[in-house]
This record gives structure tokens, sequence and C-alpha cells, in this order.
């Protein structure tokens, strides 16, 4: 992965953040990342919240992800996860578990991460606060700086983009690259 | 020279059915409809014809003309099974065999004096398979073509005719009009020009049939002359991809009947693989312990040869759909397809294997219902959240990148976005929505024309409207304004205004 080179593959990986702090926009950045070089990622979407056409417009090609939705039921997200995390060959595994993430029972983290190890897989988790605890390499947190907004007149018309900063909460190792200190979206 | 033969069994009906009941053909019968008001007859053998019952009468009619008369329904499957039989008939004399219809095969004779002698004796041969098969009255000519072996067949008076090449026309000149099978308007028309045999038919002029009767005029013209208009279609004899296991005893776990259905699907996948073929559909049947069936189809993803997913899948299935009693036998069948052989591209990065992708699939379908289990296809549409969840089948090569583009930009259609060769900009990011589905409603509070708070919490920034409509040509008009706002409390989201209602709602949270 060359722009989010950051995120191992076999390891776990969280980003973290309050809603609006642009941890979905940073993740949509590693499914195009993904998909865009011909491989295939999976997204299991707790609360179905993921929106095609913004993943379209930031370029990750649909054709190539798996979209699991849940209808909120994170019990499902999570079974779901793990069995995804058990076939070799998706590249990036993403889990979205939203505002209200469940806590993960210790056996359950270790287990999705030596299912990553044994498979390969990048595992990406979304969601407001970290669930995996140690079983995560690297845990990212993400928090909003500024807005821009646009328009011809006093009155803005338009979303022009918004700035992001990150955070490295969890580091067990030195990743390759580092995650994007700060990005404007 | 091309020598084809025909192979006829006249009246076709009531042969299959003294084929499946021999002792018949010793008394006359018949083959009536199953209609239960009036029962006609479909079809009588030839005694019963020579007491003058024939098709379309009514049963009473049929008796009254031959008091001793035999009837037995139609069935559907011994006709089937008697044209099965009739084709490998001569599939045993000649590769390529072609269906005629109902009681009808033509034979590519072509070549085969090599291995059976001259046309007489192919045309023996031809007549001992059938008769073998159980049609002792089948009918074997053999002419240029298989327009003229057919007429040939049909009017002749032996077991086996051939007709010299060349002689075609002269040898069928005598032959009367009812053996072309011409449509009744047609044969009535040919019948008041004075025209009853089909020597007299290929004498007309043919610019004059084709100016008085059209095209029909010429492909009957063609049938006087023996011209085959269609090509040859050989057929094939089907497969028979089918394993069972019968057991002593009886089984009531899924466990245990796992165990049988990798046996049989081991034995199954053998043969598949030894044909160069794979299944893409498989159909189980259980006998149980009650007497009744148990049938399941279960339609795989993707055509494969391995017993070990095929077997997952099934199981999973019966998980779902338990038989109602004890197994006591296990049938697989297997809807064989032809896979062409094939390998990723060099620079392709690894994708699942098709048989893990299917079973994960599989799965997850269960855990999550197969609605929610696939690959979002955006719809040609500004409805707001317009998309359509296709099954996952990851293409095998690098395409087209789904409307790539800045944030902000309208999505474009699929196939227009941005290639391999063009990627998207690594800097290039996309402000991204995180839908809430189905949109919420909410209280927002304006000021001049803006809004000003929503459910209490004040806006620090806001832009729009967005102004969107469509629809409006059937019962699904929408009609909405759209303003991306920021709470005080550091959210950024997509409001939506129905002008029709005037409700608010919130599509997404931009995150």
């Amino acid at each position: 992965m060359e722009d989010v080179a950051w995120v191992r593959s076999g390891e776990i990986t969280e980003i973290v953040g309050r809603p609006s702090s642009g941890r979905t926009s940073l993740f949509t950045t590693c499914l195009r990342d993904v998909t865009s070089r011909g491989a295939v990622a999976a997204l299991v979407d707790a609360d179905q919240a993921f929106d095609p056409a913004s993943a379209a417009r930031a370029g990750v090609d649909l054709g190539r992800l798996l979209w699991v939705r849940c209808e909120g039921r994170r019990d499902l997200a999570l079974r779901a996860a793990d069995l995804l995390v058990r076939c070799p060959g998706f590249t990036l595994i993403g889990l979205d578990l939203g505002e209200a993430p469940p806590r993960l029972p210790l056996t359950l983290a270790f287990r999705l991460k030596f299912a990553v190890e044994r498979t390969e897989a990048a595992l990406l988790i979304v969601g407001r606060r970290r669930v995996t605890g140690g079983g995560a390499s690297l845990v990212v947190e993400t928090e909003r700086d500024a807005i821009d907004w646009a328009g011809p007149g006093p009155s803005p018309t338009r979303l022009a983009g918004a700035h992001t900063a990150t955070r490295v909460l969890r580091a067990r190792r030195a990743p390759p690259g580092s995650p994007p200190a700060w990005w404007r979206a | 020279m091309s020598r084809f033969a025909c192979l006829w069994v006249e009246c076709f009906v009531a042969a299959a059915a003294e084929r499946s009941e021999p002792a018949l053909r010793a008394e006359p019968m018949t083959v009536l409809a199953p209609a239960p008001s009036v029962t006609r007859v479909i079809d009588a053998n030839a005694a019963a014809r020579e007491d003058g019952v024939r098709g379309g009468m009514t049963e009473t009619e049929a008796r009254a003309r031959c008091p001793a008369l035999v009837s037995r329904p139609f069935v559907e499957e011994h006709v089937r099974s008697a044209r099965h039989a009739l084709l490998e008939a001569a599939f045993g004399v000649s590769p390529r065999v072609e269906d005629g219809g109902v009681g009808l095969v033509y034979v590519d004779a072509a070549g085969l004096a090599w291995l059976h002698g001259d046309p007489v004796a192919i045309g023996r041969r031809l007549w001992s398979q059938a008769r073998a098969v159980g049609f002792p009255g089948c009918r074997v000519a053999l002419a240029g073509s298989r327009t003229a072996a057919r007429v040939a067949a049909l009017n002749a008076t032996e077991p086996v005719t051939v007709i010299p090449p060349g002689e075609e026309r002269a040898a069928l000149a005598a032959a009367p009009l009812a053996v072309l099978g011409l449509a009744p308007d047609l044969a009535v028309t040919l019948e008041g020009w004075g025209v009853r045999t089909v020597g007299e038919l290929a004498a007309l002029p043919r610019d004059g049939l084709a100016m008085r009767l059209g095209p029909a005029g010429l492909r009957t013209h063609d049938l006087a002359l023996g011209l085959d208009r269609d090509p040859f279609a050989a057929w094939t004899p089907p497969a028979f991809w089918d394993e069972a296991q019968g057991l002593e005893w009886e089984i009531d776990s899924l466990g245990a009947l796992t165990v049988v259905l990798a046996a049989v699907l081991e034995r199954l996948c053998t043969r598949l693989v030894a044909a160069s073929l794979a299944a893409d559909a498989l159909e189980v049947r259980l006998e149980l312990a009650s007497g009744g069936h148990h049938a399941r189809a279960v339609a795989l993803a993707v055509p494969m040869r391995e017993p070990k997913p095929m077997l997952a899948l099934l199981a999973l299935d019966l998980e779902a759909h338990p038989p109602s009693a004890a197994v006591t036998r296990a049938t697989i069948s297997a809807r064989p397809v032809r896979v062409p052989a094939g390998q990723g591209g060099l620079w392709q990065p690894p994708a699942p294997r098709l048989r893990d992708l299917v079973a994960v699939l599989a799965r997850l379908a269960v855990l999550v219902g197969p609605d929610n289990v696939g690959s979002p296809r955006l719809d040609d549409s500004h409805r707001p959240d317009a998309y359509t969840m296709l099954p996952f089948s990851p293409p095998d090569e690098l395409g087209r990148v789904e409307g790539a583009g800045d944030a902000g930009s309208a999505p474009r259609p699929r196939g227009r976005g941005t290639t391999r060769q063009d990627p998207p900009r690594s800097d290039a990011r996309t402000l991204v929505l995180r839908r809430v589905r189905p949109p919420r409603r909410v209280a927002v509070a304006t000021a001049d024309e803006r809004p000003s708070r929503v459910d209490g919490r004040r806006v620090v920034g806001c832009a729009g409207p967005w102004r969107a409509s469509g629809g409006w040509w059937d019962e699904e008009a929408w009609a909405r304004d759209e303003w991306d706002v920021a709470l005080v409390d550091g959210t950024l989201c997509r409001l939506a205004r129905d002008l029709r209602t005037g409700q608010w709602c919130v599509d997404g949270v931009y995150d």
C-alpha cells in the first residue's frame, strides 16, 4: 500500500476518533489504495453507514469491495470479520464499528490477531474508541482541525474541505511508513 | 458427397407406449389424452388403425369402431425416454445424429461405408439398432439430403429404402403431398391447383410459386426438390452426472450424513475432473425412512470441481433446511459446465481462491442474510443513496475505477472514472459521508432561510442549499434542498429538507 504503508499486512490497525474527525475518510483512503491496484478488500459495516457514492468519488473500486452490512448488530459484525480474516486473499478487511463499538474480549482480539497473521491480511478497525487493546499493532487517533467553506458571496455555498490531524496512540513497533500527520479532505 | 439416413417411427406416441408395455403390440391399442371431460385419442397402433381408429377421435367413437380396443393414458416420460432411446440407437451407428422431432432421427451417413459397408448395410444396421431398443416398426431411408430421406422413409413400404445419388427427384415424384407435412391452408391451396404429388409440385415454376405463395411457397418447392434449407444440428447425448449411495442404516444426524455426502461428492468430482468439467449447481435428493423425499438444489456461485467446498455448501444448506425424517439413500446430481482454463495477470495482486470465496460468501449470507452481502454499484440516478447490491465477483483484471475525482464533484457514471493508467492522486482525499439509514428526522430552526439550530444545537457553519429533484414523472417524485452544516459540538453533517413536506432530516455525517 503506497499511500497507507503504515497499515501493515498481517496486523491489526485501529483508527479511532470522534464523529467528523476524519477517521472514515482516512479509512476510505486505505480502501482506495488497495482496490485501485487490483487487490480485493472487504468492509464489515456494523451500522450500515458506508456511502458508496462518497467512496466512489474517493477512488474506491467498488467492484473489488465486498460490503457486509450488519444492520446495527455488532455481534454479527464481529463474527463476519472473524470469517473474513480466515479467508486468504483479502488484502484489507475493514471493520467499521461506528459510534458504539462493543468491548472485545481479549481472547477474541488475539484470535483475530493470530488469524490475520496467518492469512497476512490487514485488519483495519474504525470506531469511536479502541476495542482490541493489546491486539492492535498500531492505533491512530484522528482529530479535526478546521473546516474550509467556499462560495462567491459572504454566505458560503459549498463545503470545500476539512483539515484533520492524526496522533499515534500505540505503535507496537515502528511502522514502515507513518500515518499522515495531518491532511485536508 | 453427402449422404443422410432418416430413421422414422410411425405413430411414435403409440410406439412409445408399446415399448414400455410390449404385450400391447398384439392387440389394438390407443393412447388417450389426459383431459377428464372428453377423452380423445392421441395416437393408435397399427392394429387399431386397421379398424379405423384415428387421432382426434373421442374414446367412445374409437371403441365403437374397435370394440377390443385397449387404451392407455398419455405419459410424457414414456415419449421422452423413447425419443432418447431412438437417438441413442442411431448414435450407435453414426457419431453425427440430429433430432428431427418426435419419431424422426437424421443420421449423417457420410463415411459410414468404411464401418458398415454399402448403403443397404448401413440402413439395415440402423433398422436393427432401432428394433433392438423397442421400435420394430421403424423405417429407414438413405438419400442425398435429409428432406429426401425423410420423404422416402414416410412413403416407403419396406424397412430399408436406398435412393441412389442424383435420383432423389425421380424417386420421390410419385409420393403424395401429405408426406411433406405442409400447413393445412397451403395443402388446400395446392390441392385446389390440382397438385397431388411431390413430383407435380417440383415441376411448378419457382418464380410463380414465389409470386403467389411467398416464402412459404419457396420452402415448399425446396421440400419437393429434396433440398435441405437448415444446417445439420448434431445431437449430443446428455451426460449422466448422478452419484448415489444407498444406506443399510438410517441416518438422523447431519454430521453422519455429511460423511456419506462427502463420499458421493468425491466420486462425482472425480468424474467431473476426468471429463475436464466443473459443476455450477448441485441437487441433493434424500430418500427418507418415512417414505418421502427431501430434495435441495444448491446453486454454486462459481463452477467448481473440488468436493470440499461443495460439501461445505451442501452442509450449510441442509443445516438451514434439514430433512424431516431419517435418511436412507442420498443422491447428488451435478449440472456440468465447461470452464475455460485461465490464470491471473503477472502483476495482479493475490485474490481469494474461488472455492474459499464461495464458502465464505455462503457463510456470510447465512450470518447476515443474502441481501446484505455483495458489492455496491451506483445507480444511474441523482436520487440520494441510490445504489444496487450485486453479488460479489471481483473482476479478473484491473479495470476502471468508478467515479474517482475530487471532493464535491458529482458521482460519475460507471466506466468513466480514472483507470489504472490514470490513478487518483495519492494526496487527493475526499471528505467521506457516513450515511444515516434511514435518514433521521431532526428539528431545525432557521434564520434568514438558513439553518441556525439543529435539535437545539447551534449551527456554527453552513453551506447551501444544493437543490435536487427527480422522479417527477412517476409516483416516486422527490425534491430536496441539501445543506452542509457544522454544529457547535464539532459534528459536520448533511441536512436535507424535503421540499414537498418541509421536513428536515440528517442524511449523514461527514467523517
